[in-house]
């Protein structure tokens, strides 16, 4: 661990950030189809609860990382194993999204750039960004959540008065409940909800262990708020046939606006949206990653790992799939079954159950 | 060599890869493609003519360039299986990359969108990155679309800029047809209660003089592109054209109409009274009766007296009355024609089927498969209209009424 | 710095042999040996004077008035030295001690002090004092005579204001701490002097309000100063580059300026000042980011007024970092997003220009920065030629002859005036600097090059720190209370406390109610008229 400390205010915006950054870009909980937004409504719900197995933990070992209380709670051999799966699992996360903003970046703005050299400048930021601690990474958050904010406004301001919002494009909810509630189950909830499991190696930094609760809460039902929102904006622009077939929703919406003769084209709003959210998640992922490593292994200057995890990172992403369709299908269907479900819920509730029987001896 | 060097290094070792810089193009090597229209061949083939901005030609764009002299665009054609093929086979011509991000209008000849249909056009337009969803498409209507974007036009210097305004303009001005782009025209097609509508264009004159200078030479032009009719689609190929007073029915129940002008019959005199509708809100209301559908289709108009031909007294509120029924009478009778027009093509252009869908989900299921074939037109749509007067004009009575009572 | 490093430097430092050793030998009792040393030390320059003359004439006692030229007040040295010397010489001494006599009959200056070593003699007499030596004593007395030809106090130059005070710092130590004290009257406002440079001997002083300052900064400030070893001071530049936090340089920490408001509008907020003797730079610590966008006149005029001037500057910050990239991003990677008539008006610009737009950008930018530097550093009458060859030559004749496209004078002239609106020439430069690597971002990567340049960006502003405080305070991190006088100027009535990223002892800075209270209007009140009032209608 670092000395550093974040304020409360700083977790709020890196936890929204964090989970906005890509979540509000790729078509989610789209197997729900129209009433994908209450598919994500639900899985905020949900997701709620997690954070509070996630808050137990945190309140039985404040001082400590996941990735150190799991040896306190199951012993040195098979805690240190869980603890390096979690780093595994956190570095895979990275560059998954990684790979996935590589990807999304290249197939519409820049189609003749190798993936590679998209990836290797973003990890080259990242780096020098986790190179200089979770304060650093917490500040930058806040300014860059000021530039979110705003191009928020503004877009939904241009989307508001260029009249393309059409209500009925939402109807008729709940045509098919069951598939919302599968969606939420196999999908939503892990992404991006059930990913603040990273926070568990967060949390500790914070100044003020009280408020913990609150603004994590809050932090959690905006972003709810704020993906569903986005997707009802998309469906109402878009209907459910276009974004289904579209790569990028947030994308199409942007590029159906025409305001006046001047404001359009606005392609660079989701650049900016796209570049901000990828940055920001691949480096709270391998910000965790190397704090994990460094406690881990018991390394004295963290900042050395930066340039081996981030090195790492890259090399995963451009391995993990030989093509985007490849990487979307694991993402759909492999990813959360199995990875993102025992590493968000299942170890996580193990873990609680452990440290419950544990204390109560005592 | 100390740490905090590394990341510059890094970097500089990253230059040598980074030299090409792939995606980065400059504009002096990009042809910015203004329209695109596709024609057929008999064997099969796809034609594309590219109608490409020159922009040293553009009046304005440079001081004391060449402009005015030269037409400001060039046209190059090219033919391929499949309409990425073409525009690759032409930028062999034009020795540049064709740039089609500011592709304002794709053109597609009437054989074309008759026998082929335009999914499969739409799917490499919808699919290219540079395309967007925005660009306008329009039929060329007795005109091959080769020849459509080689005509020349005198005020708007890209002739596709004058395509687009001039359906823009007579979309808000006479509520005649309709401005359909790439991502309107997809949704509806996906649909299963919907069909597409997409305006016809049509070339006046001498078409080959209008690809010339002498187009822009002269004051009234050898040729004027002219919106025509609306084109109705079914499963993506083009069916049946609508037109003049049907296109404006059909324009009313889709909830269109901006600014249409409506023109009643007084007394034995036709067209005597002209009404000019600056506000209108069409509400269609679904039911199921009897387990069939229905639909209402309720149309509220208000608007202005422009010209009144006969000797009538606009200041007695009782004729006012009579004319806003006879008003409602014509829009009626013109929303009813255009409904039967399309009930008997089996299209669906109004989207009856996704409003039922939107009020009835669970009901529509049974519906939804051969909506467009059977129910649609055997439904039952009833029409009522109000329209109001809200002004008329800047005089009370027309002189002619004076004129009558003079001659009394 | 590593731990060896620092080892390797104290090592070194030891090796110095001490150039003052020796001067170390004490103040002899015989004036003449005494003189002698002085004049030897000197080389005999002839701008010591030295004066000797007989105080008393049994026993013959001589004294000696010594000054340099220039350095002192000529007037008093005649007036209140020389004359009451001569009048008050003796016939006889008696008995009293002759020091005694002098400093409390004779000499009639302000300030007067007994020294007993030589180092303390000379830094003294070198800065204007006289030095009075006495047969016998081998004690000097120095009486503060400082003075001489100084420039005047004028207005500052390089920061000029509409509206508040003309009065600009000189190259006078004194004079400037003077004209702070002159605005805060105030016993709690401290100055703390000492010397510095091995050569030089330069004065200098730090000021701070005792009460308001926060003490760890105070702190701060005295052990970055005591670690100085410098061979010579000559501009509060020097000062500047080795206290300050950020080794790379791009941006500044620390802050200075000429005017005596905006000293003493800083050290109110709980800043501490810097005066070094012989310029009229007085820096400022600690210094955050948002104060190189704020001018002092902000505060004279109306909050709305000065709150949309400061954004305007963010703005043109803004623009004289990535206009040309942008620029060049748009035409070479994202022509899509370029309206189409526009798109048109560039292509037909650019299709004569033989350069690709980063190589048109960089020509452009070059020859700027050419012209700037040419022009800053010519006499006015010059200048004004380089402003023809400017315009017509370079701006006319490189489009006419189609090299460069209008476009692009556009732009690179927009970023230009752009970079000379930002009202603090230091982070105008670190502008100018990145500007040139945000264009070769821009080329290799487009928009992507550049929002990930602006990431890193404010990945290394965030992890700036000036003197302790973060460098983008108030906004990451993030202080509410602050923000009003930041990017943002509220209202004077409503700046109740002080920046709290400063961290101030006192935190209150006036009182909660000053928001001013005019009389009720007159508009839309129901009227009450007593009979026999005499409202205006």
């Amino acid at each position: 661990m670092e000395k550093a400390k974040i304020s409360t205010s700083q977790l709020f915006i890196v936890m929204i950030l964090f989970q906005l950054s890509n979540s509000l870009l790729i078509p989610l909980a789209m197997r729900a189809g129209r009433d994908s937004w209450l598919a994500i409504l639900i899985a905020t719900a949900i997701s709620i609860f997690l954070f509070f197995i996630y808050r137990a933990l945190y309140l039985y070992y404040p001082s400590l990382l996941l990735t150190d209380y799991t040896e306190k709670l199951i012993g040195k051999v098979l805690g240190r194993t869980l603890a390096f799966l979690y780093i595994l699992f956190f570095l895979y996360s990275a560059a998954r999204v990684l790979r996935e903003f590589g990807v999304m970046l290249l197939s519409f703005a820049f189609p003749e750039t190798p993936l590679f050299v998209a990836s290797a400048l973003m990890i080259l930021v990242v780096i020098y960004t986790i190179y200089k601690g979770i304060e650093v990474v917490a500040r930058t958050g806040e300014l860059l959540f000021v530039v979110m904010l705003m191009l928020a406004f503004f877009l939904f301001l241009l989307i508001a008065i260029s009249g393309l919002i059409d209500i009925s494009n939402l109807r008729p909810t709940l045509e098919d409940s069951p598939k919302i509630l599968k969606t939420v189950f196999t999908e939503t909830l892990y992404v991006p909800f059930g990913e603040i499991i990273v926070f568990t190696m967060i949390f500790p930094y914070l100044n003020q262990a009280k408020k913990l609760k609150k603004t994590a809460v809050a932090a959690i039902s905006i972003t709810g708020v704020a993906l569903a929102f986005t997707t009802i904006l998309n469906i109402s622009v878009l209907g459910v046939p276009l974004i289904e077939r579209s790569l990028f929703p947030l994308l199409t919406t942007i590029q159906s606006i025409e305001v006046g003769e001047f404001l359009e084209r606005l392609d660079v709003i989701f650049i900016l949206a796209l570049i901000i959210g990828g940055f920001f998640k691949v480096a709270v992922y391998t910000y965790c990653a190397l704090i994990g490593t460094a406690s881990l292994f018991n390394i004295k200057e963290p900042s050395k790992l930066a340039y081996p995890l981030g090195i790492t990172v890259l090399f995963t992403s451009m391995v993990i799939a030989s093509n985007y369709s490849q990487h979307i299908e694991e993402g759909l269907n492999a990813f959360p079954i199995y990875v993102q479900l025992p590493f968000q819920i299942i170890l996580p509730v193990f873990l609680l159950f452990i440290a419950f029987i544990k204390n109560r001896k005592k | 060599m100390s740490r905090k060097w590394i990341i510059p290094f890094f970097m500089a070792a990253c230059l040598p890869f980074l030299s090409g810089c792939w995606s980065s193009i400059e504009l002096k090597e990009l042809a910015i493609v203004s329209a695109y229209a596709l024609d057929k061949k008999e064997d099969g083939t796809y034609v594309g003519t590219f109608q490409l901005i020159n922009p040293m030609n553009v009046p304005g764009a440079l001081q004391g360039g060449a402009s005015g002299q030269n037409p400001s665009i060039a046209t190059y054609t090219a033919t391929g299986d499949n309409p990425l093929e073409v525009a690759d086979r032409a930028s062999t011509i034009v020795s540049r990359d064709l740039y089609f991000a500011h592709t304002s209008l794709l053109v597609i000849s009437e054989e074309l969108a008759r026998e082929e249909g335009l999914s499969s056009i739409l799917d490499a337009m919808e699919r290219g990155i540079e395309f967007r969803t925005t660009t306008k498409i329009v039929i060329s209507r007795d005109v091959k679309a080769g020849e459509f974007v080689q005509v020349l036009t005198a005020i708007d210097q890209v002739p596709a800029e004058k395509a687009i305004k001039s359906l823009e303009f007579t979309e808000e001005l006479y509520g005649e047809n309709i401005a359909t782009n790439l991502q309107k025209f997809i949704n509806a097609a996906v649909s299963t209660g919907k069909e597409p509508l997409v305006s016809g264009f049509s070339v006046e004159g001498d078409i080959e003089k209008a690809k010339t200078m002498e187009q822009l030479q002269s004051s009234d032009g050898s040729a004027t592109i002219k919106v025509n009719g609306m084109g109705v689609f079914k499963e993506g190929k083009l069916v049946n054209w609508i037109d003049g007073e049907k296109s404006e029915g059909t324009l009313w129940v889709l909830d269109q109409i901006r600014q249409a002008p409506v023109n009643i019959d007084w007394e034995n005199h036709e067209d005597a009274i002209s009404y000019k509708v600056v506000r209108q809100k069409t509400n269609v209301a679904t039911k199921i009766k009897d387990g069939k559908p229905a639909i209402s289709v309720h149309i509220r108009a208000e608007g202005d007296l422009r010209v009144i031909e006969v000797p009538v007294d606009i200041t007695n509120p009782h004729v006012l009355f009579r004319i806003e029924g006879a008003l409602q009478q014509k829009i009626q009778a013109e929303a009813k024609a255009a409904i039967e027009v399309a009930q008997k093509t089996k299209t669906d252009i109004f989207g009856f089927g996704e409003k039922l869908h939107h009020s009835e989900p669970k009901v529509w299921q049974q519906f939804e498969k051969e909506w467009q074939d059977v129910y649609f037109p055997a439904l039952d749509v009833d029409v009522t209209v109000e329209a109001f007067i809200r002004r008329t004009g800047m005089r009370n009575n027309p002189y002619l009424f004076d004129l009558n009572k003079k001659s009394e | 710095m590593s731990y060896r490093k620092l080892r390797k430097k104290m090592h070194y430092k030891e090796q110095i042999p001490d150039s003052a050793s020796d001067t170390q030998k004490s103040i002899d009792t015989s004036i003449t040996e005494n003189l002698n040393f002085i004049k030897q030390k000197t080389g005999n320059s002839p701008d010591i004077i030295i004066r000797t003359l007989a105080i008393s004439h049994d026993p013959k006692v001589s004294a000696a008035i010594i000054h340099v030229d220039g350095l002192v007040d000529n007037p008093t040295i005649n007036e209140f030295l020389v004359q009451t010397m001569e009048d008050s010489v003796q016939e006889k001494l008696q008995d009293e001690d002759l020091f005694t006599v002098f400093t409390e009959k004779v000499v009639a200056v302000g300030s007067l002090e007994t020294v007993s070593d030589w180092d303390t003699l000379f830094q003294s007499l070198l800065s204007g004092d006289t030095v009075i030596l006495l047969d016998g004593k081998n004690e000097a007395l120095i009486a503060s005579t400082r003075g001489g030809e100084r420039r005047p106090v004028e207005q500052s130059d390089s920061e000029i204001t509409l509206r508040g005070s003309k009065e600009g710092f000189t190259e006078s130590i004194n004079t400037n701490t003077a004209l702070v004290r002159r605005i805060i009257k105030n016993p709690n406002l401290w100055v703390e002097s000492m010397n510095l440079g091995k050569q030089t001997n330069t004065d200098l002083s730090i000021m701070y309000i005792n009460g308001i300052v926060d003490e760890n900064i105070v702190k701060e400030v005295r052990q970055r100063l005591g670690r100085v070893d410098l061979d010579a001071i000559l501009d509060s530049g020097y000062i500047e580059q080795v206290i300050e936090d950020e080794s790379s340089g791009l941006f500044p920490t620390v802050t200075h300026t000429e005017r005596p408001d905006a000293v003493a509008g800083n050290l109110l907020e709980g800043r501490v000042a810097i005066f070094v003797n012989g310029t009229p730079h007085v820096l400022i610590v600690p210094a955050i980011m948002i104060q190189f966008f704020q001018t002092p006149e902000d505060y004279y005029v109306r909050f709305p007024i000065s709150t949309l001037i400061r954004m305007l500057r963010v703005f043109m910050f803004l623009i004289s970092l990535i206009g040309p990239a942008f620029y060049v991003a748009v035409t070479t990677f994202h022509q899509e997003m370029i309206p189409t008539d526009l798109l048109v008006i560039i292509a037909s610009q650019t299709e004569s220009v033989p350069f690709p737009a980063i190589v048109e950008a960089l020509i452009m930018e070059v020859t700027f920065e050419i012209l700037r530097e040419a022009g800053l550093r010519m006499p006015n009458k010059i200048s004004a030629t380089i402003s023809i060859v400017g315009a017509l030559v370079i701006g006319q004749g490189v489009i006419q002859a189609g090299i460069v496209s209008p476009a692009m004078v556009i732009v690179v002239a927009t970023t230009a005036i752009a970079s000379l609106a930002t009202p603090n020439y230091d982070i105008a430069i670190s502008a100018r600097l990145l500007r040139f690597a945000f264009m070769l971002g821009a080329a290799i990567a487009g928009f992507y090059g550049i929002i990930l340049g602006l990431i890193m960006l404010i990945v290394h502003l965030v992890s700036l720190r000036s003197f302790g405080i973060p460098y983008m305070a108030p906004f990451a991190p993030l202080i509410p209370k602050s923000l009003k006088d930041s990017i943002m100027r509220g209202p004077i009535w409503s700046f109740n406390e002080r920046p709290k990223s400063l961290n101030p002892q006192n935190r209150v800075r006036q009182g909660t109610d000053q928001k001013p209270l005019p009389p009720i209007k007159r508009g839309m009140m129901r009227a009450e008229t007593k009979e026999g009032d005499k409202n205006e209608s």
